[in-house]
């Protein structure tokens, strides 16, 4: 700008120099000086063309322009400081919404992989009779490695059971710890930050003996628990007891798998004597392969499917053979996002890109109203001569300057709906901590500029259409709405009825669906249980009986704590999510009865005393674990209905009351003394799986379950007449006192556990709600800013008919026609249109059809009561318009 | 765009001439603008009157591709003007322009030539 005035004032110097010079010349030649004067300026021609046209010889002159219509714009900000505002937050609005489902889409969808060439690993499973298998024998690892040509690499690997814990510098801290194969890292192209990581000697890349005792750190375990050391390598660590040297530290942004939830460490495979077996106790991995740069994701799937047959053939038990006759190949990125989370994503994306649009069609509206206000100012400037495309640049930049403050306090919008909605996003999206980033803030600019293309494109052209004369020929204040235009103004709001129909029929059916899923009976109290989450450090109760030296005195001391009713345990609460554990019969042979038992799943549930009453599970048949169950006597079993069903064909739970269905310990078989009524395990909308409950008490060192059931993770489940937030700190304080590593229980109350149990639904049906209330309010501003436009724009009409006779009434009923209209083509026009996209949300419905007209109905209920009330007010006006004023009021 | 149409050289010089005389003027020592306009009225038998719609223009877009440059300096009669004085690179522009010049004049002639022949 500087450059700028400097140059122009050198410019109008020069020229004034030139007049004085040849005015100086004519005077010598005899002139008067006032007739030299004039002539000089005659002769010179027009100074400031001269001056424009030299000045642009420098360029910018574009920049300059835009510079200019940006100060207009500021000031006609300024001064219209309410419509601005409510164009900026109505833009917020949707560019909130879609920047921050954006931010979402974009950490789950689009997050690249912290590894080499990550588009090029693939996770290989395999799959059968009973679906996909991620979990693959060793021995067929070792014949895909061997025959596939499609791979750079092969590496596999599987999750330590339980909770292991990590003996760093300063206590020990919980840790995810993986068994790799040895060249797992080089498959993933990353070398670790610090030392050699794992050998890969003799040629051997598959797990070896070598490694047997090595771990890798990541870099959070390095930092976290041994502060950085940089003499780490080499030394010996301790996860859950075991001694590990450490051969590397992966670097920071290293994760696998991938994203972490908690700090990682890897130790290698140690092969056993049970991985060169197939049958069904053999040890399982996951396969990570790399792809040779050249070869196709088909093609790689099509070698390994003829491989695959080979490898079945091997298997000897048929029944095994059915269930890996074949082989998926899939990206490995595409393998970490469940479907239904992909879908649900996307859904959402969709709907916040429809409130938007729905925004930037508003304010397209706002914006025809506001450039009928302002036909004047834009006819004088097309009369001073602006050209048409200068004014069209000039209103679009007008445009997006208001896009921008719509962004900014967008932007603001995005973070809050991602603090509001965090835990539904961590607890049904897995999308933990998401927060606009660098992609973001591109997309936002996008969003921005898309925005003032979308809502200020249109207004500027008609507004530059208009033709000059007419409208300075009217008086000031008087301008009017041509019929066309008042007809595109109602075909928006029509637009914008009909895409919140839209949003608002897909929120309905979900808010449906939550309520049908609020209304399942789970089977089992939530209310007034506190529920924490413990990880059982086993290793420091290693040769003791855990019952005995944790779990009996935990319960007796939170008995003890003032307002609590009853505690128990279970190796997971139902709903939980945190520990779940399978059973299945040890059935041999391929008889169809064999088949059926082999083919039997069910939950497995440890639980301890006062269960049923923390609960109040309700019994079909004979008891629940009572005091009398302990270590020594008969060793019993519960199971529910769905098992009674499943097992025995029958609905009859005395076919299998005492039954021998597994077994403690060799020689001593359990027997059934109860059925159970069903409980909803895993969500609310999943029907009751079989199930087979154990007693804690009756499993001690040396029990085939003991170590899994109690070893590894319990659910402490306190009922109390207390409020969870007093009690909560109490039960936090006194955990950590039995040991340590306890202290990071995760403590939640049960209602919590079954809110978050209902899944993409939840949040879904949560989002959908602010986005359809959003795009309702949107709508129905949109429908009173018409109206209202309307009747200050013919109040001189609805004056002259009035004064010739017509009622109040029939002046209501006129403007309130006009809404009408607008309400019905837009709400048919929207329940067509929803009637297809509730496709989009038919997945997640529970317990209502995709096109329920129901909630259709209701929804353009809501929205014709929201139209009818929105159109009162300007209805109300008009007809209380005084027919002599508005006449006078010339 | 908007530029081309923004001002037309009413003389209608060809495309190019102007900077060249420009340059030519200033062969023999810096010049302020108006004496430029009566230096190339006198030289050119008093044919051509350069508009100075154009003459401005064009001398701050010689000195934009630095080919002139410019000084506030004092006159004889101690007015203030701003002189232009040509820089190496203009001066190796307008021998280049000359050269292009003289070739378009020859060819021009060339044609003129034959049309006149060609008529008898």
């Amino acid at each position: 700008m500087r450059i700028r005035r400097k140059r122009v004032k050198e410019i109008d110097e020069e020229i004034a120099t030139h007049i004085a010079m040849a005015t100086a010349d004519r005077i010598a030649r005899g002139e008067s000086p006032q007739r030299a004067h004039q002539g000089a300026v005659n002769e010179f021609g027009n100074p400031l063309l001269v001056r424009e046209t030299t000045w642009r010889m420098w360029g910018g002159e574009w920049w300059e322009h835009v510079v200019q219509d940006l100060r207009y714009a500021w000031r006609q900000m300024q001064r219209s400081s309410s419509f601005t505002l409510t164009v900026i937050v109505t833009l917020a609005v949707g560019i909130g919404a879609a920047m921050a489902m954006f931010t979402v889409v974009e950490r789950v969808l689009l997050n690249s992989l912290p590894y080499e060439n990550g588009g090029h690993l693939v996770a290989v499973e395999e799959s059968g009779r009973k679906g996909d298998f991620p979990n693959v024998r060793w021995l067929d690892i070792q014949q895909w490695r061997f025959k596939a040509r499609s791979f750079e690499e092969i590496g596999f690997y599987t999750r330590a059971s339980g909770r292991p814990f990590l003996e760093g510098d300063s206590g020990a801290q919980q840790v995810t710890q993986q068994f790799v194969s040895s060249n797992l890292f080089q498959a993933l192209g990353v070398r670790p930050a610090l030392g050699q990581g794992f050998s890969n000697s003799e040629g051997q890349t598959f797990a070896n003996g070598s490694n047997d005792n090595s771990v890798v750190l990541s870099d959070s375990v390095w930092r976290e628990s041994f502060g950085a050391r940089q003499d780490i390598l080499g030394s010996v660590v301790r996860i859950s007891g075991q001694p590990y040297t450490v051969v590397g530290v992966m670097p920071r942004s290293f994760a696998f798998p991938f994203p972490a939830t908690k700090p990682q460490v890897w130790t290698a495979v140690a092969l056993k004597e049970s991985d060169s077996t197939r049958t069904s106790q053999s040890p399982t991995y996951q396969v990570i392969a790399r792809l040779k740069r050249e070869v196709k994701l088909s093609t790689a799937q099509a070698e390994m499917n003829a491989i695959q047959t080979d490898v079945a053939k091997q298997y000897t038990d048929r029944y095994l053979r059915d269930l890996v006759d074949s082989v998926k190949v899939q990206s490995y990125d595409d393998s970490l996002i469940q479907p239904e989370v992909r879908r649900a994503l996307l859904s959402l994306f969709t709907a916040s890109g429809l409130l938007w649009f729905i925004a930037c069609v508003n304010v397209a509206g706002l914006l025809l109203t506001r450039g009928t206000v302002r036909q004047r100012e834009v006819a004088l400037r097309g009369a001073l001569g602006a050209s048409r495309m200068r004014i069209i640049q000039q209103l679009l930049l007008e445009g997006l300057m208001l896009s921008v403050g719509g962004s900014l306090l967008g932007l603001i919008f995005a973070v809050g709906l991602l603090k509001l909605f965090s835990h539904g996003l961590a607890m049904q999206l897995n999308v933990e901590g998401a927060m606009p980033g660098g992609k973001a803030l591109i997309a936002l600019l996008v969003l921005t500029m898309g925005s003032a293309i979308a809502s200020a494109l249109w207004p500027a052209v008609t507004s530059a259409r208009v033709s000059i004369e007419p409208v300075l020929r009217q008086s000031a204040g008087q301008s009017s709405v041509s019929r066309s235009q008042y007809q595109t103004r109602s075909f928006l709001v029509i637009l914008q009825i009909a895409l919140s129909l839209v949003l608002l029929v897909s929120c309905g059916l979900l808010l449906r669906t939550i309520y049908a899923l609020r209304h399942v009976p789970l089977g089992f109290r939530t209310d007034h249980i506190v529920v924490g989450s413990m990880a059982i450090p086993s290793y420091r109760f290693a040769g003791q009986n855990i019952n005995k030296k944790l779990y009996e005195p935990l319960l007796e001391h939170a008995r003890g704590l003032p307002g609590v009713e009853s505690a128990t345990l279970m190796t997971e609460v139902p709903l939980g999510r945190t520990y779940q554990m399978a059973f299945s019969f040890a059935a041999e042979g391929n008889s169809a009865d064999a088949v059926k038992r082999r083919d039997f799943r069910a939950q497995f549930r440890a639980v301890g005393p006062d269960a049923q009453k923390v609960f109040g599970f309700k019994m079909l048949k004979g008891r629940f674990f009572n005091d009398g169950d302990i270590a020594g006597s008969q060793p019993v079993v519960v199971v529910n209905r769905a098992f009674v069903k499943q097992f025995s064909e029958s609905d009859d739970p005395n076919k299998i009351m005492g039954q021998n269905l597994l077994s403690l310990d060799k020689g001593k078989p359990s027997i059934v003394i109860g059925v159970l009524d069903d409980t909803r395990q895993v969500s609310p909308a999943d029907q009751s799986a079989p199930e087979i409950e154990v007693f804690l008490p009756q499993l001690v060192p040396g029990n085939f379950l003991y170590r899994a059931s109690e070893g590894m993770a319990m659910d402490l489940a306190i009922r109390s007449s207390r409020d969870s937030s007093s009690l909560i700190p109490e039960l936090r304080s006194l955990i950590a006192k039995t040991t340590p590593e306890l202290a990071d229980t995760n403590f939640t109350t049960m209602t919590q556990v079954v809110e978050d149990a209902y899944g993409s639904q939840q949040i879904m049906s949560r989002l959908l709600t602010v986005f359809g209330v959003s795009a309702l309010l949107l709508c129905l501003s949109g429908i009173y800013g018409l109206l209202a436009q309307l009747v200050s724009q013919r109040t001189r009409e609805i004056g002259v008919r009035v004064a010739l006779g017509a009622s109040r009434d029939q002046i209501f009923r006129l403007i309130l026609s006009q809404a009408g209209r607008m309400m019905v083509v837009g709400t048919v026009a929207g329940l067509t249109l929803a009637w297809f996209t509730s496709h989009l949300v038919s997945g997640f419905l529970y317990g209502i059809a995709t096109h329920d007209v129901m909630t259709m109905a209701t929804v353009a209920v809501v929205l014709a009561t929201g139209g009818l009330a929105a159109a009162w007010i300007p209805a109300k006006r008009a007809a209380a318009i005084n027919p002599v004023e508005a006449l006078r009021a010339e | 765009m908007a530029k081309k149409d923004q001002y037309k050289n009413r003389i209608e010089l060809v495309q190019g001439t102007l900077d060249m005389l420009i340059l030519q003027t200033l062969q023999w020592g810096p010049q302020h603008g108006y004496g430029i306009v009566q230096a190339l009225h006198t030289q050119s038998g008093e044919v051509l009157k350069v508009e100075t719609g154009s003459l401005y223009p064009a001398l701050h877009r010689l000195e934009r591709q630095g080919w002139v440059r410019s000084e506030w300096k004092r006159t004889e009669s101690n007015q203030r003007a701003r002189y232009y004085q040509i820089t190496a690179a203009g001066k190796k522009q307008l021998v280049s322009d000359h050269d292009r010049w003289q070739q378009v004049v020859k060819a021009i002639a060339a044609v003129m030539q034959v049309q006149t022949s060609g008529g008898e």
